[in-house]
């Protein structure tokens, strides 16, 4: 058996998936696109039941890779029961939802959710009323609070069925569907949505485009707006008439402190600078801890072994790449994510996205841009995957270049390893402000030359919460998993490369190769050269190989502080990691991930060059 | 007198006012309809007291408000039918002419107005057919909500403000938009308003945020 949760974005499906099926879960990424699907496993009455947490979205008959994907998922009746989660605070705008599901008939219940939030604000719900409106058994439920969760798979397996509800469309679009299926055999949701232009049928495609038009001159009006009008007085209807508004409480609106430019702005930037100091210095303390309990438990005693020459150096690269891993993971990320994942669940990115929107309107983006960004910071590759909630190539492209820029965790351990450890915290500070100007300013340009258009920003604002430390923890696990499956073979595989051609000969050749640029231009010593390439690999093992081909871990006694400095600027800049080329290349193309990695090298060496020239 | 006659006159006279910039006299609308003169003498009579024409001195003919809505309702009939008949279905330009003359009189305006659009739709062929550009024949084209309709904009109400969504242009008509709920005739609040224009605004309960440009194209009606 398998039943699958369908709902708004924020309407509490992940906390109830959650609450569902323990921690247990697997996710796993449509092919083809960068949406996941996370999936878990239950046991009820001795029978398996498996649980998916489909993505959250507002319609089913748009063209998003979410949407696409659960209505594919609808069509090929992807589960037995589709448990569609309502938002009692918004039943309204939620049913719209719903009344798209009915017509794919699937078997449905319908859960109301947060019902202790509505309770607050006096809504009152008539649970018979609307279950017979609906057609389908309907249950109030609180995730917050766990209240009734546990009845929602009983529910679902015993008394899931098909609803009867059909939205009564206007005459001209209800003829239109008769006559397709007439002609065509057209089941009703696929002729809803070739009337909208959408769908694989030409045929029916063709024939649904020449009565839409039709419509669209009679009424003045697009076919969309038709349909979406009609499921939304169906909605109102409905949530009308089983939804009544008691005693409110009144409570005090954190928004009137969050969305106004005073206080607002500084508050954003605050949270900002928070988030990323508390990861710079937490991420360096644990790192330090992580790589030296590491080294004194774990690669010392190995190196004692005294195995032959060529077993060492391997054995020896799988370790180093352990290390970096671990070194990492856990420090930089996962903290970054507990802070990423604590900014989702309060609701205040949304809040951010909204103030950003004028100043990102000048980089030639606007708002939501601001999530892809900030999530750079931790990790390049998703938040190359999350442009996808831009709308335009233009944006996508723009959005994209400056992600690559911006300091993932990775070059944060580069400025803090390099710059932080041997220069001075105050210098590491002034490579974030001089990379912070750069992306700035390769904005401006490319907003002047990039072509396409510019669409603007609607984002539903997420109710503020209080985040569940279990949800948030949770949330960035999954996330951090992720990276150690993507990344740690990655780096081993690529350390065990390094290791052999530092074996046989060929990094001092390519060393020879590239000596004027490193040498001259740069002002670095020759072996820096290796360790930049191998920074295209992964950002940190600029670092990692440095000490490595260096002979020591105490850079400050082998290279000046200008060259560390030079170094740390020119490998941050430098190429993004060879993962962000892979996603930049499935989202954007080839064009734009060459475009992006030449434009970072040629970045890299000359403002590398320019400070090169500026040490005395 | 018979409602295809009466047609048949009114048709009469307004064709030949706008081909010659004149009114018409009774020997010359006798001459165009093929009838004697006295019987057109005598049907003008019945058209004066239905008040579709009204006579002026020296013979003259002159339509009422009334008599000119007619007859050119029945000649925008008569183009319509005989392009439908001669470039759709391929028949002989003046037996498309004849036969329009016949079926102009019992045809609906539904049924008109569908044939129009159909006409329009198969590329070019509206052209050449319609002589007189079409007027107020030529059907509706890609105004889907266009841009000169003059409500006032969201971005221009203040902070506070009750509205009701009238229309949305150009880029307003995202997808987004509707799936949240901002279709006409949707009440939305302005909760806040940023000095660029951009937008919280309020609607079936839920708060969203919304950029100046897609602000500006959505239309509003102002409460109070």
């Amino acid at each position: 058996m398998k039943i699958a949760l369908l709902g708004n974005p924020g309407v509490g499906k992940s906390l109830i998936f959650n609450q569902l099926t323990g921690l247990g879960i697997e996710v796993n990424r449509y092919p083809g696109t960068s949406v996941c699907l996370e999936c878990g496993n239950v046991c009820y009455k001795k029978e398996k039941i498996e649980i998916v947490d489909l993505p959250g979205i507002y319609s089913l008959d748009g063209n998003s890779e979410e949407e696409l994907l659960v209505r594919k998922f609808l069509e090929q009746g992807g589960a037995e029961v589709i448990v569609t989660v309502l938002d009692a605070t918004k039943l309204e705008r939620n049913l719209y939802l719903f009344t798209q599901v009915t017509e794919f008939s699937p078997r449905v219940i319908a859960v109301v959710n947060m019902i202790d939030e509505a309770e607050r604000q006096g809504l009152i719900i008539a649970v018979d009323q609307l279950s017979s409106l609906l057609g389908v058994p309907v249950l109030l439920t609180a995730a917050s609070e766990g209240r009734d969760i546990d009845r929602i798979l009983p529910l679902a397996l015993g008394s899931g069925r098909v609803s009867a509800l059909q939205v009564p469309y206007d005459h001209h679009v209800e003829a239109a569907l008769k006559s397709l299926e007439k002609t065509l055999g057209a089941p009703r949701y696929k002729s809803l949505l070739a009337l909208q232009g959408t769908g694989e049928d030409r045929m029916l495609l063709d024939a649904a485009g020449a009565v839409a038009h039709e419509i669209e001159l009679r009424h003045r009006m697009s076919v969309r707006q038709i349909i979406a009008t009609n499921r939304h007085n169906l909605s109102r209807k409905i949530a009308g008439s089983a939804v009544s508004q008691g005693d409110r409480k009144k409570t005090y609106d954190l928004d009137s402190l969050l969305t106004r430019v005073v206080p607002g702005v500084p508050i954003l930037i605050a949270i900002l600078f928070f988030l990323l100091l508390s990861v710079f210095v937490i991420g360096s303390w644990m790192q330090e801890l992580i790589v030296q309990t590491f080294t004194t438990y774990i690669i010392l005693p190995f190196t004692a072994l005294e195995l032959p020459p060529l077993v060492e150096r391997i054995g020896f690269s799988v370790l180093i790449a352990i290390e970096a891993g671990l070194g990492i993971a856990f420090p930089f990320i996962f903290t970054f994510y507990i802070g990423l994942s604590l900014l989702e669940d309060t609701g205040y990115m949304t809040r951010a996205a909204f103030l950003a929107d004028r100043a990102m309107h000048r980089l030639g983006l606007h708002g939501e841009a601001i999530i892809p960004m900030v999530i750079g910071f931790g990790c390049t590759v998703p938040a190359v995957m999350s442009i996808r909630i831009l709308k335009t190539r233009r944006e996508k492209t723009i959005a994209a270049f400056l992600i690559s820029m911006v300091p993932c965790s990775a070059r944060t351990v580069v400025i803090a390893g390099i710059v932080a450890a041997f220069v001075g915290i105050f210098w590491a500070f002034s490579i974030y402000v001089i990379v912070f100007i750069l992306i700035i300013l390769t904005a401006v340009m490319l907003s002047r030359i990039t072509p396409g258009e510019q669409f603007g920003m609607i984002v539903e604002m997420s109710a503020l919460r209080k985040p569940q430390a279990r949800l948030v923890l949770a949330k960035s696990w999954l996330r951090i998993k992720e990276f150690l499956f993507i990344a740690m073979p990655l780096l081993i595989v690529t350390s065990i490369a390094l290791g052999f051609l530092q074996y046989f000969g060929v990094t001092e050749a390519f060393e020879q190769l590239v000596a004027p640029i490193t040498v001259t231009l740069l002002g670095l010593p020759e072996y820096a050269s290796t360790a930049l390439l191998f920074g295209i690999f992964r950002k940190e093992l600029a670092f990692e190989t440095l000490a490595v081909l260096s002979g020591t871990a105490d850079l400050g006694s082998v290279m000046t502080a200008g060259q560390l400095y030079t170094f740390a600027i020119v490998s941050v800049l430098f190429v993004p990691c060879i993962s962000t080329i892979a996603v930049l290349y499935r989202q954007l193309g080839a064009r734009i991930a060459i475009l992006i990695s030449v434009y970072t090298v040629f970045l890299g060496l000359t403002i590398g060059a320019i400070i090169n020239m500026l040490i005395p | 007198m018979q409602p295809s006659l009466r047609e048949d006159y009114l048709e009469a006279i307004q064709q030949f006012s706008e081909k010659n910039a004149r009114l018409p006299r009774y020997e010359e609308l006798a001459v165009i309809l093929g009838k004697p003169e006295s019987m057109v003498r005598s049907d003008m009579e019945d058209l004066v007291s239905s008040g579709d024409v009204s006579l002026l001195p020296g013979g003259v003919i002159a339509l009422t408000g009334q008599g000119r809505e007619c007859g050119e309702s029945v000649i925008k009939k008569h183009e319509t039918l005989q392009c439908f008949l001669s470039e759709i279905l391929g028949m002989d330009t003046t037996a498309a002419s004849d036969e329009a003359c016949t079926l102009e009189h019992a045809v609906s305006d539904e049924t008109i107005d569908r044939l129009g659009q159909l006409i329009v739709k198969q590329d070019g062929i509206g052209h050449h057919c319609w002589g007189r550009k079409g007027r107020q024949l030529s059907p509706i084209k890609c105004t889907v909500n266009d841009d000169d309709c003059e409500c006032s904009s969201i971005s221009d109400c203040a902070e506070g403000e009750n509205v009701i969504i009238h229309c949305l242009h150009g880029r307003a008509c995202a997808k987004r938009l509707l799936d949240l709920g901002m279709v006409p005739g949707q009440h939305v609040t302005v909760k806040r308003k940023l000095s660029d224009g951009a937008l919280v605004v309020q609607v079936k309960g839920c708060d969203v945020a919304l950029s100046p440009e897609i602000a500006s194209a959505i239309g509003v009606e102002r409460l109070s």
